[in-house]
């Protein structure tokens, strides 16, 4: 635990000692709010169901741009050599820098808070499909920086890291995507529909925005999540032969 | 305290090391010298568990590198070739991080980080980001890294590289100052550097040890001759011819003559076997034709002599072995 935050101060510092960080957090506001903003006078609908629902496919963007220094940036200076070598467990190297990156990504979410109390203000918003809808956005983006920081173990090169990032993020929201699944399905009939659940995130995500947390959503999360940073911690356990 | 034995690596298809095998008594300096992509790194590489031999076995503290890595870890201070600093931190920013990293902690942080910030010079850099430091002092930013947790064993990859000739010397006497108290591995390519610091050498080339021992051995066997300067004045010829005629010579080679020493006549460097009395030989020699000695020493061997040496006779040894196979 001591391991982990240790290499948790570090990483999250390094988000706030460049501009970076600023700018990431700014691009994500704007980008989001106006993006929000634009179709919310028309609908009428003092909700954010709008707001949610664009997030699993920016995010695809934001994210591996969030993660893609986490391991690439130490290999690049050989910083990887020093953490490598210090008596810590890889998991907890890999643990401090994933929560770090998490830690920076909630930030940035709460940046949208205020969008809530606009709605309350105008109108008489469900507040329980907000709050599930936060729950599921921050699962999303932790699923996606777990994608993240294992792409960025794969390569020492930030644009790499955060290329392979995009398209592994792209490929989990493509294909909980029903038209997807169902060409799938029709080269080899179920394969389209196994992915569509276990793997495919759209299902998974959109019934949070209704407001209904079941466990099978916060199972699939989490264990995605899981095994992507299981995949991470092998992958840093195995380079070294 | 440091066992290697018989460790094997390769990357791909280039064999990196090649059966290495060395050990180093607690408080011994070892001098680990080679030419670059001989394989100085990857063996230090493997001793402080970055990578994993493919074979062979590595001990420090008699505690396996692949079986307890952590425990080794701990025991080891690691400056790496490629110096790993965050540009973004300050040197106590940076010093403390590492400093947690390896488990110290309240006064005990305290008193090491004034320790290593007082030793490695870095007092006036304390709070400067690491990103504007001069290389020298980025350098002994690595190098206060590898101190903070005050290991018992050292591993230095090439710690003078790239600093001035001034700051060469403060690495090496601190280095010199922790002698006795500390195992320290430290690589270089650059001969005269090990030299001040310790006695005890080895050479790698081509990922194989060519070498291991007292520098002054190695020196003797690898030239397996007495070396000889003369100069001689008034002589009016014929004088290499004269001494090429001797028994005890093996090899001369006419030196140039530099104009400070223009007024000696003509120099010559004279090779031969250790058991044979050269310079008596040389001496008699001079007399023998009325020509007027002005030097004649025995030249002691340098490091560089050894080296060039025995990285020769290794690669002839491979060329042997690969027509052998032909």
């Amino acid at each position: 635990m001591r391991n982990i935050m240790t290499v948790f101060k570090r990483e999250f510092s390094a988000y706030f000692n460049s501009p970076i960080a600023y700018i990431f957090i700014i691009a994500f506001l704007v980008l989001n709010s106006g993006l929000f903003m634009t179709g919310f006078f028309l609908n009428e609908t003092a909700d954010l169901r709008a707001f949610f629902g664009n997030l699993p496919f920016f995010l695809i963007f934001f994210i591996p741009a969030v993660s893609m220094r986490l391991w690439a940036e130490d290999k690049r200076t050989g910083t990887f050599e020093l953490l490598m070598t210090l008596p810590m467990k890889a998991r907890d190297v890999m643990l401090g820098k994933y929560l770090a990156a998490l830690t920076f990504y909630l930030i940035a979410l709460a940046g949208t808070l205020p969008l809530v109390v606009m709605v309350a203000a105008l109108g008489n918003p469900d507040m329980g499909a907000i709050w599930s809808g936060y729950i599921g956005s921050v699962l999303l983006g932790g699923l996606y920086l777990g994608i993240g920081t294992f792409t960025s173990g794969l390569t020492r090169d930030q644009i790499s890291a955060v290329i392979l990032g995009i398209m592994a993020c792209f490929l989990v929201f493509i294909l909980g995507v029903g038209g997807v699944a169902a060409t799938i399905d029709g080269w080899l009939p179920g394969l389209g529909s196994f992915l569509q659940n276990y793997v495919g995130l759209s299902g998974h995500y959109d019934t949070m925005l209704k407001g209904v947390i079941s466990l099978g959503d916060l199972a699939y999360f989490l264990g995605l999540t899981g095994l992507f940073l299981t995949l991470n911690t092998l992958w840093l356990e195995g380079r070294k032969y | 305290m440091i066992e290697v034995q018989g460790i094997t690596k390769s990357f791909g298809t280039t064999l990196a090391l090649d059966d290495v095998s060395f050990r180093i008594e607690k408080g011994e300096i070892l001098g680990f010298l080679g030419p670059n992509g001989a394989g100085k790194s990857t063996t230090m590489k493997i001793i402080t568990t970055f990578i994993a031999p493919d074979a062979g076995t590595v001990k420090v503290d008699g505690i396996d590198v692949l079986e307890q890595p952590l425990a080794v870890r701990g025991r080891i201070g690691y400056l790496p070739e490629n110096v790993p600093l965050y540009p973004d931190m300050n040197v106590q920013e940076y010093l403390t991080f590492v400093g947690r990293a390896r488990g110290l902690d309240g006064a005990r942080l305290k008193q090491r980080l004034d320790w290593c910030v007082e030793a490695c010079g870095l007092v006036t850099e304390f709070k400067k980001p690491i990103g504007d430091l001069s290389k020298g002092f980025k350098q002994r930013t690595g190098l206060a890294q590898a101190l903070i947790h005050d290991p018992d064993i050292l591993i230095l990859d090439e710690p003078t590289s790239g600093l001035d000739p001034l700051q060469i010397l403060g690495i090496r006497d601190l280095i010199k100052s922790l002698a006795g108290h500390k195992t320290i591995i430290f690589s270089t390519h650059i001969l005269q550097e090990v030299g001040p610091v310790t006695d005890r050498v080895a050479i790698i080339n081509e990922g194989r040890i060519i070498a291991d021992g007292h520098i002054d051995k190695l020196a003797r066997e690898a030239m397996r001759s007495d070396r000889v300067i003369l100069a001689v004045r008034n002589a009016p010829g014929g004088v290499e011819e004269a001494l090429r005629g001797l028994d005890e010579v093996t090899e001369v080679k006419a030196l140039t003559v530099r104009d400070l020493d223009a007024n000696r006549g003509s120099r010559f460097e004279v090779r031969g076997p250790f058991d044979r009395d050269l310079i008596g030989a040389l001496d008699r020699l001079c007399k023998q034709h009325g020509w007027e000695l002005t030097e004649l020493r025995e030249a002691v061997f340098s490091l560089e002599d050894t080296f060039i040496e025995l990285t020769r006779r290794s690669l002839r040894g491979n060329h042997d072995r690969a027509r052998g196979v032909a």
